[in-house]
C-alpha cells in the first residue's frame, strides 16, 4: 500500500509530496503505520531514497488526547482511530490540518483554539447551575479534545479571527449551563463569535471523535 | 511577587499553578503541548474520598489504613493522613469549579468500589474521570491566564535544572520552534512531569511521559525513591498500537476474572479470595494472573447494557474500536502491563526535594503510595500534591541572590548546537526500544538477582554508547538529548530492585519471596559523578 504524505520541513519552507510503501497488517491505524515507517535504521521513500523521519504528534494513542489529528484521504480524523481496513482505495493520503499553520510535516500549531477561549473568558468560575442540569449532554461536551477537526471541516471557519467554530460553541454551552451568573456575557460572546456566522452545515458533528452533540448545544444556547 | 516555574501541565501541574495564583504568585506553566494532551486525561476509574456522603461505616481513618496497607506499609503515615484528610475538600473544590461528576437523580455523586478498599469511596465521571478533571482545571487555569497570573508556555521541554550548591534557581528549557536552549529563572521550580513510561516502551500511559526530567535531575543531585515499585495493572488489552488499559471500574462494577479449563470457566480470584477476589490490590491480581499460565478474561457481559452505556462508555468504545469486542456480549482478553510508577523524586511532606527551591508533584514524585498504589488514589494525590507544593512555596521566603550560570549555560548551548549540527541517520529511538526490551525482560512482575544483573549490564552498555553517537537530526532534538537521562534512570531502577532483597507490594523477587522487616523502609538512591548509592530510609527522613 502507498502512503502519500504532504510534508514540510519548517513553517517557512515549501510543502512537498513524498510517498512510502507499507506492507503489513491492515488491522492497524494510520498512527501505527507512521510509527512503523519511522522505525528502522533508515527511513526509505517509495523511490528507494533515504529521507527524513516523518514528523507527527501523538500522546495517548487511543483517541483521548487529539494530538494526532490530520487529514486522512480528504477526511479530518485522528490517526490513532483511522484503521487501514476501513479506508478505501490502495493509497492513503495524509496531510496536515490546513486551517492551522504547519510547524513540521503533519504537526500544526493549534494554539489559536486556546487563545480565542482565553480572550473571551470562557471559564466556569463557580458552579452555580441555572436549572435542572442536562448532565449527559454536559458530560459529552466536557469530553472535547480541542483537536481542531471540527474547525478543519467547517465551511465558515477560516483562521479564528472572528468566527470560532463548534469547539467554541460547546465550551460556551458548558459555561452557561454550569454558572448562571455568566449566562449574559457568554451568550453575547457566543452570538458574536459563533451564532451570527454559523451556516448550520453541521459537518463538525460528523468528524467529532468524541461525538459531541453540537446541535443540542446550539439549541440550548439559543433558548436564552 | 514570587515567580514560579512549573514543568508539566497535567492535573498536578495545573492544580499547583492554580493554587500558586490564588496565593498571589506568578506562574509560568511549561509543557510540550496543551493540557488536553497530558497523560492525566487517560486516568479512567475515579478519585477516592470519604466525604459527608460516605457509605455507612467508612471514615477518613479507614481510607488512611487502606492506603497504608495497600502500599505494604512503605508510605509515610503523616503524608497519607494529609492526603486522605484533605480528599473531601478536594472533591468539593472539583465540584465548585464545575467538574461533571457522575451523579444520581438527586444530583448526589455516585460512588464505586475499587481494589483494596473497605468501602465504596471512589467518585467518578463515567470511565473518563481524569479527562473531566482536566477539562474543569483548564477552565480554572484560563481564569488566571486572563488575569495575568498564569502564563502557559507551550512547545518547550525541560532540558536541565539550573542548580548550584544544592539550590535550584530555574531551568534550561528546549524551545522546539527556535531549536535553542533558553534559561528561565524562578523563585521555585515544580516538576510535574508524570511517570517513567518510556523505560518500558509503549505502556498504558502517554508516550510523552518518559522519565527524562527525573533522570536528569538525579544526575544533577536530586535523590530518588522507591524506583523498584512499578505497578503492573492487571487488566490491559493488547492492540496493534499499544496495550490499552481496561479500567478497574469494570471490576468495581462487578466484572469477573476467569480462565477456561476445557469448557469450564474458572473464576480463580473468587475461588482463592472469596466474593471480593476480583477487587484485591493490583499487585496481587497481576501476580495471580501470571501464576495461572493461561489466557485470562474479564467478563462484564452480564451487566445491563444501559448500565454499561452509562457507567463504562469509554471501556465499551475502546474494546469495540481496537478489538471489535462487544463487552455486553463477550469477555475481554486481559493481561498485566506497566501502568504506574510509585517511585520518583524523593519528596518531603511539603513536596520539597533534597535540592532547595526544587519541588515535585504528581506521579513524578514519590510519597503516598508506598509499594503499591490503590486505584483512585492517583488522581487524589495529583490534586493534593499540587495544592500542598503551592502552599509550601508560598510560605518560603523569597529574594535569594541568583547564582551565576553563564558559563554552564554557554557550555550546554555549545554542546547542544553540536548535536543539532550532527549529520547521522542514527535514531535514539533504537536505543530506547532496546532499553524497553531489557526492562520488560529483567524488570518485570517476577524478578531475581541473575536477571537484574543482566539487565544492569545491558543498560550500562547502552549508556556507554549513548554519549559517543551522532544523532538523527531529522527527529526532534528532545528525542536525542533525552536518551542519557532515561538510561540513567533505568539503571537506577534496576539498582534499587537489586538492592531490595525481599518481596513487597509490586516488587516480587523469586529468590527472596518473603517480606523482610529490615526492608520495611523506602529505598533512596543518589548519584555522584557516575556512581549510584542505595540506602534504606529507616529513619523516615522523608516523612516530614
Amino acid at each position: 500500500m502507498k502512503i502519500r504524505i504532504l510534508r514540510q520541513k519548517t513553517p517557512d519552507t515549501e510543502p512537498y509530496w513524498e510517498s512510502f510503501n507499507y506492507e503489513g497488517t491492515m488491522e492497524i491505524s494510520v498512527a501505527g503505520v507512521l510509527d512503523r515507517l519511522n522505525y528502522g535504521d533508515d527511513i526509505i521513500n517509495d523511490l528507494g531514497e533515504k529521507t527524513d523521519r516523518i514528523g507527527w504528534e501523538c500522546s495517548c494513542l487511543q483517541g483521548m488526547c487529539g494530538a494526532c489529528a490530520m487529514v486522512i484521504n480528504d477526511t479530518p480524523a485522528l490517526a490513532c482511530e483511522a484503521f487501514l481496513k476501513n479506508l478505501k482505495g490502495d493509497e492513503v493520503v495524509l496531510r496536515p490540518l490546513k486551517k492551522f499553520p504547519v510547524v513540521h510535516d503533519l504537526i500544526v500549531d493549534r494554539s489559536v483554539i486556546h487563545e480565542t477561549l482565553k480572550s473571551t473568558n470562557v471559564y466556569i468560575g463557580e458552579y452555580n447551575p441555572k436549572e435542572k442540569e442536562d448532565h449527559e449532554h454536559q458530560y459529552l461536551v466536557a469530553n472535547c479534545l480541542k483537536c481542531g477537526l471540527c474547525l478543519e471541516i467547517c465551511p465558515n471557519y477560516t483562521n479564528g479571527k472572528s468566527f470560532y467554530g463548534a469547539v467554541y460553541a460547546n465550551d460556551c454551552y458548558l459555561v452557561k449551563a454550569r454558572n448562571r451568573d455568566k449566562s449574559r456575557d457568554i451568550s453575547s460572546s457566543y452570538a458574536e463569535h459563533f451564532a451570527n456566522s454559523c451556516s448550520k452545515v453541521l459537518s463538525c458533528m460528523d468528524v467529532c471523535p468524541m461525538h459531541i452533540p453540537t446541535m443540542s448545544s446550539m439549541a440550548k444556547m439559543n433558548r436564552g | 511577587m514570587k515567580e514560579i516555574l512549573i514543568i508539566g501541565n497535567g492535573i498536578s501541574g495545573m492544580m499547583c499553578a492554580i493554587r500558586c495564583a490564588e496565593l498571589g504568585m506568578k506562574v509560568r506553566l511549561v509543557a510540550p503541548g496543551p493540557s488536553e494532551q497530558s497523560q492525566s486525561v487517560m486516568a479512567a476509574g475515579g478519585i477516592n474520598a470519604v466525604t459527608e456522603r460516605h457509605e455507612e461505616g467508612d471514615s477518613v481513618k479507614c481510607h488512611i489504613e487502606d492506603t497504608l496497607k495497600g502500599g505494604a506499609y512503605l508510605a509515610g503515615r503523616n503524608a497519607v493522613e494529609g492526603l486522605c484528610s484533605d480528599a473531601r475538600e478536594i472533591i468539593h473544590y472539583l465540584e465548585r469549579i464545575g467538574t461533571v461528576f457522575s451523579v444520581d437523580e438527586k444530583d448526589r455523586p455516585l460512588l464505586r468500589a475499587f481494589g483494596g478498599q473497605s468501602y465504596k469511596r471512589t467518585h467518578y465521571c463515567g470511565s473518563s474521570t481524569g479527562k473531566h478533571i482536566v477539562s474543569a482545571l483548564i477552565m480554572e487555569v484560563r481564569r488566571f491566564e486572563a488575569s495575568g497570573l498564569i502564563t502557559r508556555i507551550m512547545r518547550h521541554h525541560f532540558y536541565s535544572g539550573l542548580i548550584s550548591d544544592g539550590r535550584c534557581y530555574g531551568a534550561l528549557l528546549y524551545n522546539e520552534d527556535a531549536r535553542t536552549l533558553v534559561p528561565v529563572y524562578a523563585d521555585a521550580i515544580v516538576m510535574a512531569t508524570g511517570g517513567q513510561n518510556s523505560l518500558f516502551g509503549k505502556t498504558t500511559g502517554s508516550s510523552r511521559c518518559d522519565g527524562y526530567a527525573v533522570g536528569r535531575l538525579f544526575m544533577q543531585g536530586a535523590a530518588l525513591k522507591n524506583l523498584e515499585f512499578i505497578q503492573f495493572h492487571p487488566t490491559t488489552m493488547e492492540t496493534p498500537q499499544k496495550r490499552m488499559l481496561i479500567s478497574e471500574a469494570v471490576r468495581g462494577e462487578g466484572g469477573r476474572l476467569f480462565y477456561m479449563d476445557g469448557d469450564r470457566k474458572v473464576f480463580f480470584m473468587e475461588d482463592k479470595y472469596g466474593p471480593k477476589g476480583n477487587l484485591m490490590t493490583r499487585d496481587l491480581i497481576s501476580r495471580e494472573i501470571i501464576a495461572t499460565g493461561r489466557d485470562v478474561f474479564l467478563d462484564i457481559s452480564f451487566m445491563d447494557r444501559k448500565l454499561i452505556d452509562s457507567r463504562l462508555p469509554e471501556v465499551r468504545d475502546i474494546c469495540a474500536k481496537y478489538r471489535g469486542i462487544d463487552i455486553s456480549k463477550e469477555p475481554i482478553p486481559v493481561a498485566p502491563s506497566v501502568h504506574y510508577f510509585m517511585g520518583g523524586l524523593a519528596v518531603h511532606k511539603d513536596h520539597s526535594t533534597n535540592i532547595l527551591g526544587l519541588y515535585a508533584v504528581g506521579e513524578c514524585a514519590s510519597i503516598y503510595h508506598g509499594a503499591n498504589r490503590l486505584g483512585g488514589n492517583s488522581l487524589l494525590s495529583a490534586m493534593y500534591s499540587g495544592k500542598v507544593a503551592a502552599e509550601s512555596i508560598s510560605g518560603e521566603s523569597a529574594g535569594r541572590k541568583r547564582a551565576d550560570f553563564e558559563s554552564y549555560i554557554f557550555a550546554e548551548q555549545e554542546s547542544f548546537k553540536k548535536m543539532l549540527e550532527a549529520d547521522s541517520p542514527f535514531a535514539a529511538m533504537h536505543i530506547r526500544d532496546m532499553l524497553a526490551d531489557t526492562m520488560r525482560e529483567h524488570m518485570s512482575i517476577v524478578r531475581c538477582e541473575d536477571s537484574l544483573s543482566k539487565g544492569m549490564e545491558d543498560v550500562r552498555y547502552y549508556l556507554s554508547v549513548a554519549d559517543r553517537i551522532h544523532y538523527d537530526t531529522s527527529v526532534s532534538a528532545y528525542t536525542n538529548y533525552s536518551l542519557c537521562g532515561i538510561l540513567t534512570l533505568a539503571l537506577a531502577a534496576l539498582t534499587c530492585a537489586d538492592a531490595r532483597k525481599e518481596s513487597r507490594g509490586a516488587h516480587y523477587r523469586s529468590d527472596y519471596p518473603e517480606a523482610g522487616d529490615e526492608f520495611r523502609a523506602a529505598t533512596i538512591i543518589t548519584y555522584n559523578d557516575g556512581n549510584m548509592q542505595v540506602t534504606f530510609d529507616r529513619e523516615n527522613t522523608y516523612e516530614d
